[in-house]
C-alpha cells in the first residue's frame, strides 16, 4: 500500500487532533452533525468542501487542524473538549 | 503492515485537483436506505461499513447512528456526506471526477483495536483498489 492522501473535515478539532490527521479543516463553530454546514446551504457546503480540498495542495503541517471561519453559518457552537483523567 | 502511532501517516498529494478523482469516507453512519442499517443495539458499536456508488440519488441515503443528532443530515445528507456537492465540483471542473466508490461507517466503537487494525484497513483497501480515488475527504458526524 502506497498510501492515500486524505483531508478530514472535523467539528471536534480537539478530539480529532489527538489522532494527528495528515490534513484537517475545522469550520469554526459548526455543530456536530453539520460538518459541511446547515441543510440546503449549498454555497456554504461547496465553500467548505473546496477549502478542505485546497488543503491538499497547500503546505500544511501534518497533524495540524486548520480553522476557517464561515460567518454565513450563523449561530456558532462550542466544540467538545477532550476530557483529561486526573 | 503496522501503522505507527507516533508519526503522522502523511501521504503527499502531487496532482492537480482539476485532474483528480475524489472519494468520500464518512463516519457519520451514512448508508443506502436499502442497505442493512448499522447495528445501534450493540453497545460495543458496529464495525461494518457500507459501499456507496458514485451515481447514488442522495434522497436514497440515510443515517443510522445514535451518538449524534443527525436530524439535519436526515433533511440534507450533504451536511455530513457531500456527494451532491462533489458532483457539482466535478461539473464545474474544480475536481476531475467523483470516485467509483464511497464509504459510510458508524464512527462509534468501544472496539478501538478492531476498528484501527481491521475496519480501517478494509476501508483503505476498498478505496485503494476499488474506487480509483486520487484523494479522500473524511467526515465525521
Amino acid at each position: 500500500m502506497k498510501g492515500i492522501p486524505t483531508v478530514l473535515i472535523t467539528v471536534s478539532p480537539e478530539v480529532s487532533a489527538q489522532m494527528r490527521p495528515p490534513r484537517a479543516l475545522y469550520p469554526k463553530g459548526f455543530k456536530i452533525g453539520n460538518s459541511l454546514g446547515r441543510p440546503g446551504m449549498r454555497d456554504l457546503q461547496k465553500k467548505v468542501l473546496c477549502d478542505a480540498l485546497n488543503l491538499m495542495t497547500q503546505n500544511t503541517r501534518p497533524g495540524e487542524v486548520v480553522t476557517i471561519e464561515y460567518p454565513e453559518y450563523g449561530e456558532q457552537y462550542e466544540p467538545p473538549h477532550v476530557k483529561t483523567l486526573r | 503492515m503496522t501503522i505507527s502511532r507516533k508519526c503522522v501517516p502523511f501521504t503527499p498529494f502531487d496532482r492537480e485537483l482539476s485532474k483528480s478523482t475524489i472519494a468520500i469516507v464518512t463516519a457519520g453512519g451514512v448508508h443506502l436506505k436499502d442497505q442493512e442499517a448499522f447495528n445501534i443495539a450493540d453497545e460495543l458499536g458496529d464495525l461494518t461499513y457500507r459501499e456507496i456508488p458514485p451515481d447514488v440519488d442522495s434522497s436514497q441515503l440515510m443515517v443510522t447512528h445514535h451518538h449524534y443528532d443527525h436530524s439535519d443530515a436526515d433533511e440534507d445528507i450533504n451536511v455530513v456526506f457531500p456527494i451532491d456537492v462533489l458532483r457539482d465540483l466535478e461539473s464545474e471542473g474544480f475536481i476531475g471526477g467523483v470516485a467509483k466508490k464511497h464509504i459510510g461507517y458508524m464512527g462509534y466503537t468501544m472496539q478501538l483495536k478492531a476498528m484501527y487494525e481491521g475496519t480501517a484497513h478494509e476501508i483503505a483497501n476498498e478505496i485503494d483498489r476499488g474506487s480509483r480515488a486520487d484523494a479522500v475527504v473524511l467526515t465525521g458526524g
